[in-house]
């Protein structure tokens, strides 16, 4: 290795090293306290004096008042984002091949009208968006968050599988339309299967967005048994006296899933599925 | 099995014209070329022929019927692309079969096709892979067998060999000229290389901005060009062309008097002339060796005459060399003059 590169190399890790500390320390945190004793959570040891897992077993058990629903609320957590990533995806790839690869007339017009959309804080349609539920009648139910981060995520998803299928060679639709292929048949046959990777980063990207959402779900929810556990979490500051130890626990419990998910579409981020179709 | 024609076929872009009426009758079982340089509209007249791009105006016929409203898929044509075009997600076997399975053919149909086109291309040991396992030769073979597996009326080729190497480019093109004389599909195949044309073409259409500069068999094209654009494009080495005006039956031109029979006294001309048909010889027009190029059975001698620089073919090796003064002997027979205003043969 040249002096050169040893240098190159060693910027990096300074900025990797800071970087990963600074990710890494609250999640460290989380797990401290989930482990401590009520007592010894304040304590400021690195590790504590006598680690035990009874949090995760008051948990699990509902043994807590802020927890009376966790299965419930956790379940509809996962109830949301996956409907919220489903829907995302199969909105957004129709958008993206109608606008990429059938060249709809304004297409395009419609895809940037739809990213204008982030000009507008979240935070500003919170109370539009809360009207709107009303009107449909849908407060308090699943279906309201659902459509609402629907609605959120949508215009990012559109764009990115709009640029990924731009990346995709035009010649493939022209040779399928010529093998016969209806626009119908040339999105299931050829244009989805060649998506997948693009399909799967959207469908995570929307469902962790849901699987997140703090704010939308505590306006537009607010029944115990429908709000997702992002709020019931919220719930535990609700007192002077918090049980930290306990809340920890339940936070580490809810960041599993998306990392779980993370690890295993890994695989999809990366694309390379296209390579061989035309000469490059 | 079929005719193709097209009729004053017109293509604007936007406010450009890119075809300015070709007309153009393809008989069952042919092989046409259209060649021409880049920008000459021959991709464009084929896309238009495929269903691929609006006819602006004029029509085009298959086997008699107008198709200018039809859809590509029910033109009964197959087109193998430049960029071979392959499903990438698809294994050879499921490339090949595609267009079957679209039209709800029987699974053992789909199957005997294309095992038949795999023999023919010799495909059968990869029918399993997918494209990117596949190596360029082979990719263009498998494009070629998904055209060939649905048996159309009319094969067309965009420019199919571009993306192959030399060597491989020389024995694809007998290979699908091969295809061609067993089969005996009607064929319209666009190149801008001229001597991919010659050598496939029953017929060949030179064009160039958008028309058919000239159209007939690759030798009539080569022996009689019609005009300066066919006549430089057409051989290679390129046609010797240089400005010249015609007296008392011969012209005169970079200071010495060339052959012709042709041509009206007085005339300006363009005065063309291959390179084989201009031979050393031991007395004739004067000329300086510039550049010797031996090829092992011809030899190609770059010479100045005047100003002007022409190239010599000579059959054999010469002894002439870099600086040596040489004589050339013009073959009168195979003079080609033109017009110096219009650029047509006269």
């Amino acid at each position: 290795m040249t002096s050169r590169r040893l240098l190159s190399e060693a910027k990096l890790w300074l900025v990797a090293i800071p970087v990963l500390v600074w990710t890494l320390v609250p999640i460290y945190h989380i797990f401290l306290f989930s482990i401590s004793t009520k007592d010894s959570a304040f304590s400021g040891r690195l590790w504590p004096e006598h680690p035990t897992l009874r949090n995760f077993g008051t948990v699990f058990r509902q043994e807590h008042f802020y927890l009376h629903h966790f299965w419930n609320q956790i379940w509809n957590s996962l109830w949301i984002a996956v409907a919220v990533g489903a829907l995302t995806m199969a909105i957004a790839t129709c958008a993206a091949f109608a606008i990429s690869r059938l060249k709809v007339r304004g297409g395009r017009t419609v895809m940037n009208a739809a990213l204008f959309t982030y000009f507008i804080p979240a935070a500003f349609l919170a109370v539009p968006m809360y009207k709107a539920m009303g009107n449909y009648g849908l407060l308090n139910s699943r279906w309201s968050l659902v459509l609402a981060m629907v609605t959120i995520a949508s215009p990012y998803a559109i764009w990115v599988l709009k640029q990924a299928s731009d990346k995709l060679p035009w010649e493939l639709d022209e040779a399928a339309r010529i093998d016969g292929a209806t626009p119908l048949q040339l999105f299931r046959l050829v244009y989805l299967p060649l998506m997948v990777p693009s399909l799967v980063a959207i469908f995570t990207y929307a469902l962790l967005l849901a699987w997140n959402e703090y704010l939308y779900a505590f306006l537009l929810l607010s029944h115990e048994n429908t709000i997702p556990l992002a709020v019931g979490l919220g719930h535990f500051l609700a007192s002077d006296d918090s049980p930290w130890e306990i809340l920890m626990a339940t936070a580490l419990i809810y960041g599993l899933p998306p990392a779980a998910i993370y690890y295993a579409f890994r695989r999809y981020m990366v694309g390379g599925l296209t390579s061989g179709a035309v000469k490059s | 099995m079929a005719t193709v024609s097209f009729r004053e076929v017109v293509k604007d872009f936007g406010k450009t014209r890119v075809l300015h009426g070709i007309s153009l009758d393809i008989a069952d079982g042919e092989f046409v070329v259209l060649v021409g340089p880049s920008g000459c509209g021959k991709s464009t007249l084929l896309r238009m022929l495929a269903g691929l791009e609006d006819i602006s105006g004029g029509s085009i016929a298959i086997d008699g019927r107008v198709v200018n409203e039809v859809d590509s898929k029910d033109r009964d044509i197959a087109m193998v692309f430049q960029s071979y075009a392959l499903y990438p997600h698809m294994t050879v076997r499921e490339n090949m079969g595609f267009s079957l399975r679209l039209r709800d053919e029987k699974r053992s149909l789909i199957d005997e096709r294309v095992a038949r086109a795999a023999r023919i291309l010799n495909l059968e040991p990869y029918l399993e892979r997918h494209p990117r396992q596949l190596s360029g030769g082979q990719r263009q073979r498998v494009a070629m067998g998904r055209a060939i597996v649905r048996d159309p009326k009319v094969f067309l080729f965009d420019e199919p060999l571009s993306n192959l190497d030399a060597k491989l480019r020389v024995a694809m093109r007998s290979e699908i000229k091969a295809l061609h004389l067993r089969l005996r599909t009607t064929t319209v195949y666009v190149t801008h290389d001229q001597i991919e044309a010659m050598t496939m073409a029953d017929r060949i259409a030179v064009m160039n901005e958008g028309r058919i500069e000239q159209l007939g068999e690759p030798l009539e094209l080569y022996d009689h060009p019609a005009n300066l654009f066919v006549a430089q494009f057409i051989g290679s080495p390129a046609m010797n062309i240089f400005d010249g005006m015609v007296r008392a039956g011969a012209v005169e031109a970079l200071g010495s008097r060339w052959p012709a029979s042709r041509g009206a006294e007085g005339q300006k001309v363009k005065y063309g002339i291959r390179p084989e048909h201009l031979e050393p010889a031991p007395s004739g027009i004067a000329a300086q060796v510039v550049v010797v190029e031996p090829m092992g059975a011809e030899t190609e001698i770059l010479v100045k005459v005047g100003d002007a620089s022409l190239t010599v073919m000579t059959r054999g090796r010469s002894t002439a060399g870099p600086g040596d003064r040489i004589f050339l002997a013009p073959q009168a027979a195979h003079v080609h003059l033109f017009d110096a205003a219009s650029g047509q043969r006269i």
